[in-house]
């Protein structure tokens, strides 16, 4: 820390007023920790009903105050306070909203390295007992259970750009290319949903080249679409009103993909009237109307159909809202005839009809919507083809070598999904899926050849897996070398669900070190000089074994036996738990055994994605019972799909903030 | 960068007709003031961002005495348009605690709001308006596009440190505390939407619909009904629809007006506030393939353009994001973001020089656009106010006590250029109150942490 950063807090109002007593959350600070805590439990009690949520709750709440807070004074505060953040971990906040959402994170790794005697370290004066660290970790995952039942708010979601251009192609056929201009969107937890006058500018823009290709000019014959939609003009002299709220409602239904209500229907109509106040023909009213029903809200969000009770807080959602999630998520695109059928016929709610439709969604082609919107985002693959490799040293990464990584993370996702394996198989796996470009990083190449991904039988066991995956690899590497730490990283993060913190300021890079002393070094013998410093030592001593197990793979996944520095690489090493490992197939084997947390990051990732919002209290224990469920199923991939869309939150919402 | 960004075909503005001939000269922007009688053009407001901090010696001035003689190396493009600049140094940053493990969603974050992330709502956008779009509510209406957003990198980071939103990594402006303003990446699209003109596909030029604005008030109205009946969490979403909505009818209005106006230019009756030396409006090319400093060129010059045409006269510009980018053009593919925590290690010193001088550069060459056009009885940028700036000082250990950045343009005349204030007492909510100030906008509370205006950058100082 420099000393600037403590000057600055020292003289910074906000803490001021904070900081009075020497201990952090006894005397006022604790008082306030409990009414928050009690606002949660009384919300809880009124609209839970649930005795045994709200003994859970209580029981939460009294370990809480007895072990968490003694715990964390005690042992932790002192590095990880308000005034030191050994790290860029702090307490302070987390434990005036121990049940706050933004705090889950820091709970669970905490109560990680605790169990893992990662912490407190080494060199501390004070050391929890065998006992209190067990105690620690078993009240800590108790935390859920201050938040009461809740499936989150499921605010009216705007349409993704992929899901826009994919609905406008199937309402109208026209190439979903036309929404090229607007901007990418960061999905996933945390999903941006907001709407932006230059994206509302876009939408109308797009919303006139869409009538451009699909209409007549005016005075020209109607094309295919008019005449299906619009339907004969009414005889001249005849009021033109019904037929022109046949064709609104006809649209409507389609585009806003519920019902209109007549309201909606009036505006509509009154977009028909203003043009033909202006002295326009019945079809060029009801292309004006056209367009402003591709700028309304009920067509660029997904809306709930009638109103919403103004008392109620929690509400099921309506069969059609309830279709277009389903089909947002699994197809990126509006409801088909079929689920349009099921919500115009009130089923789509019954947990047996819904499941089914995920297993009959699932076996569209249409599914690979959730590897382009979920898994390459998961898997990291969505950086690839703009990453960049140092062209002299990996001419390689050709751009067709960069789609055959894409296609083979997507492929071998969609495998698991269609053949329902099970996830544990994303690690531990003898098949992939190449073709001749790819083949070369695996050097198969003379036996896979011709430009078309296939299934491939691997006989190596190092390879095979998303750890071994060459696009995975890739992702994670520099762009001149390969970076075990890196490696480690996302496997800790993104395969098991555990979070790393950031490398703290003023961090002694690799390049720091003597150049001569570490010029005949191998990248190994580099790193683990990070492990003598005590700062980078917790947490690399885990990270580091993961990425040097790996180091057999180069920088874009080949295979190789020495590293740049011409030494031998050497992938042994030892994880927490004495778990020994001497090649990367042994690697796989204790990442594989670690099935539930493999299981419970995937499923929280895709929830997430799913809701389009970041988990939060509930939600938690609903991963818990998901988990349990896909566990019991031998952590079968669509059954994981499947428990998540029938789950309490995805078919429920919160309509109060 | 895709490459499909950069339409292969030169795009020319010139003889696009009487929408662009005349922009800046007239039209009711200008008659702000009806007692004035000598004209005086609109001061207008941009921002240019490079993340990660500087080499300090290789920024920061020696001293006041030689900054316009032996400026730094990385100043060495601007030389030439150093009195038209302005540097101080001693401003500094917001105090990133809690958040001291995010620095890089903080330095792009704060950097315009000068106001840290809601500690206990960080997982969701909660910050603060920021001082271009406080500018642009003020003179927004004035203009076709009430603020231009320009970034160079598509904003889809994804990085959650300490809990915050990932919005906080790639985004610098906020209509709202509560929203991001997303920025245009793509030039071609930009070009659009800056003057309604489409360089492909002639045939599907539409002209404005007459009945649109109409139209958008009847879906408006629809929209109002839809949220009486939604949700309390719901109708929050629905109010950024409704606000964009309103905000596009009122662009579409200020078209409107423009092309009137223009008519009647065309037409014969010609302005009393034309000023007959105007330089005519610069020639935009998209370039062809993915450089970096063809990409950034081109943002450049459209900010130029849009200023020079008075289609806006708020532009914010992210050069560069914390997050991916390598410079492959200056000789080597390291991140800029590795390269940061050089410990003084000469190589990395030296492409984290490189870098920012290559980030100045542009800007630099932006100045220089803005200073060979003929506005009134100056330049263009006579009457800008453009700033340069990263969000750290120092990249390597992630601090800000004094925030590089670099003011070009007397801003109307109320700026004192030619200047290097060697210690200065402030911090970045005071400069951001101050040049707003500048700029002739009235603010009815401090931006972000600021306690006072800055008066040593004014003219009456």
């Amino acid at each position: 820390m420099s000393p600037l950063f403590e000057r600055n807090q020292l003289s910074y109002p906000c803490f001021a007023s904070s900081r009075s007593g020497a201990s952090l959350v006894r005397g006022g600070l604790a008082v306030m920790v409990r009414l928050l805590v009690m606002g949660r439990f009384l919300v809880g009690v009124v609209f839970g009903a649930d005795p045994e949520l709200a003994a859970a709750n209580a029981e939460a709440r009294k370990s809480y105050d007895e072990k968490i807070v003694p715990f964390v004074e005690t042992y932790c505060s002192s590095c990880h306070g308000e005034k030191k953040r050994k790290g860029g971990v702090s307490f302070q906040y987390a434990l005036r909203s121990p049940g706050s959402p933004a705090f889950r994170k820091l709970w669970r790794d905490s109560a990680f390295n605790v169990k893992g005697e990662e912490m407190p370290p080494e060199e501390a004066q004070k050391q929890p007992s065998a006992e209190e660290r067990k105690v620690f970790e078993d009240c800590v995952s108790g935390l859920k259970f201050l938040s009461p039942k809740d499936p989150g708010s499921f605010v009216i979601r705007r349409l993704t750009k992929i899901e826009y251009a994919n609905t406008l192609h199937d309402l109208f056929g026209v190439d979903p290319e036309i929404a090229r201009e607007l901007p990418d969107e960061v999905a996933g937890a945390g999903y941006l949903n907001s709407l932006s006058p230059l994206l509302m500018e876009q939408c109308l823009t797009i919303a006139n080249d869409v009538l451009h290709q699909i209409v007549s000019v005016e005075g020209a014959p109607p094309t295919p679409f008019e005449q299906q939609l619009f339907g004969d003009p009414p005889a001249a002299g005849t009021d033109m009103e019904p037929a022109a709220r046949k064709a609104a409602r006809l649209l409507a239904r389609r585009a806003y993909r519920r019902p209109p209500s007549e309201a909606e229907l009036d505006v509509l109509l009154q977009v028909f009237a203003l043009a033909r106040d202006h002295g326009q023909s019945y079809a060029g009213a009801l292309r004006l109307m056209l367009k402003a029903v591709l700028v309304s809200p009920q067509f660029l969000f997904i809306t709930p159909c009638g109103e919403t009770a103004p008392e109620a807080e929690i509400v099921p959602l309506d069969d059609y809202q309830l279709a277009s999630r389903l089909s947002y998520l699994l197809w990126a695109t509006m409801p088909d005839p079929e689920l349009s059928n099921l919500a115009d016929e009130g089923k789509l709610h019954d947990p047996a009809v819904l499941s089914a439709q995920v297993r009959r969604l699932l076996g569209d082609p249409r599914s690979r919507a959730l590897f382009d919107g979920f898994g390459a985002q998961w898997l990291g693959l969505d950086k690839l083809a703009a990453k960049t490799f140092e062209g002299e040293k990996f001419p390689q990464m050709t751009p067709a070598m960069r789609r055959a990584m894409y296609d083979e993370a997507r492929l071998f996702f969609e495998s698991l999904i269609h053949e329902n394996r099970s996830l544990i198989t994303f690690i531990d796996c003898d098949y992939s899926f190449l073709n001749e470009t790819l083949a070369t990083i695996y050097g198969l190449e003379k036996t896979v050849t011709g430009p078309e991904m296939r299934k491939v039988q691997l006989t190596d066991p190092n390879r095979g897996g998303i750890l071994a995956m060459p696009g995975i690899l890739a992702t994670n590497s520099f762009p001149n070398r390969t970076s075990p730490v890196k490696r480690g990283v996302w496997v800790l993060e993104e395969v098991l669900g555990q979070q790393v913190p950031p490398a703290p300021p003023n961090v002694p890079a690799l390049e720091k070190q003597d150049k001569q002393t570490v010029a005949t070094l191998t990248m190994r013998q580099r790193t683990e000089l990070h492990r003598t410093d005590p700062v980078c030592a917790n947490c690399h001593k885990i990270l580091d074994p993961i990425g040097f197990g790996l180091e057999n793979f180069d920088a874009i996944g080949r295979w190789r036996d020495q590293d740049e520095s011409g030494g031998a690489i050497d992938p042994a090493g030892e994880l927490p738990g004495k778990l020994r490992f001497g090649s990367p197939s042994e690697l796989k084997r204790i990442i594989a055994a670690r099935a539930d947390d493999l299981c419970r990051n995937l499923t929280e990732k895709m929830l997430a994605y799913a809701l389009c919002r970041p988990l939060e209290g509930y939600d938690e224990i609903v991963v818990d019972q998901l988990t349990a469920t896909i566990a019991r199923d031998g952590y079968r991939m669509q059954t994981l799909i499947t428990e998540i869309i029938t789950s309490y939150p995805f078919t429920h919402r919160r309509t109060k903030e | 960068m895709r490459n499909n960004c950069l339409i292969n075909r030169r795009t020319y503005l010139r003889g696009l007709g009487a929408t662009l001939a005349l922009p800046l000269l007239e039209t009711m922007g200008w008659a702000e003031s009806p007692s004035q009688k000598t004209f005086k053009p609109p001061v207008r407001l941009g921002f240019m961002f490079m993340p990660h901090g500087v080499i300090m010696d290789q920024f920061w001035p020696t001293n006041p005495e030689s900054f316009l003689t032996a400026p730094p190396p990385c100043l060495e493009s601007l030389r030439g348009v150093l009195d038209q600049c302005l540097m101080m140094k001693g401003i500094t940053g917001v105090n990133p605690a809690p958040f001291n493990g995010a620095p890089h969603a903080l330095e792009l974050s704060t950097w315009l709001t000068a106001t840290l992330p809601n500690a206990n709502r960080r997982n969701t956008v909660d910050i603060a308006i920021s001082a271009d779009q406080i500018a642009a509510n003020y003179v927004g209406a004035l203009t076709a596009l009430p603020s231009l957003e320009l970034a160079t990198m598509p904003q889809t980071h994804k990085e959650n440190q300490e809990g915050l939103h990932e919005a906080y990594y790639s985004h610098c402006s906020f209509s709202s505390p509560t929203q991001a303003l997303p920025a245009e990446t793509n030039p071609r699209t930009a070009l659009k939407r800056l003057f309604q003109k489409q360089d492909v596909k002639p045939e599907t030029r539409t002209t404005a619909d007459p009945l649109e604005r109409s139209m958008l008030d009847l879906v408006l109205g629809g929209a109002r009904d839809l949220r009486g009946k939604l949700g309390q969490t719901d109708r929050h979403k629905l109010d950024e629809y409704l606000g964009s909505v309103r905000s596009l009818e009122r662009r579409i209005a200020a078209i409107e007006l423009r092309q009137a106006e223009a008519a009647k230019a065309a037409a014969g009756v010609t302005s009393t506030k034309r000023s007959g030396s105007d330089s005519v409006p610069i020639e935009v090319i998209i370039p062809e393939g993915d450089r970096r400093s063809d990409y950034m060129r081109v943002m450049c010059d459209l900010t130029v353009l849009a200023f020079q045409t008075d289609t806006t006269r708020v532009s914010t510009y992210i050069g560069s994001t914390p997050n991916g980018v390598s410079y492959p053009e200056l000789g080597f593919s390291d991140e800029h973001h590795s390269q940061t925590h050089h410990n003084n290690e000469p190589v990395k010193v030296d492409k984290i020089s490189k870098i920012t001088s290559f980030n100045i550069s542009q800007f630099a060459y932006m100045i220089k656009r803005m200073q060979e056009l003929r506005e009134g009885d100056g330049t263009l940028l006579d009457n800008c106010i453009m700033m340069w700036g990263s969000g750290l000082e120092d990249g390597n250990t992630h601090t800000r006590a004094n925030l590089p950045f670099i003011i070009a343009g007397r801003g109307g005349g109320s700026i004192n250029t030619g200047r290097y204030v060697a210690s200065s007492s402030g911090n970045q909510g005071d400069l951001l109150s101050t040049l707003l100030t500048c700029a002739g906008i009235p603010l009815d509370r401090p931006i972000g942490i600021a306690t006072k205006q800055l008066t040593e950058i004014m003219t009456n100082a």
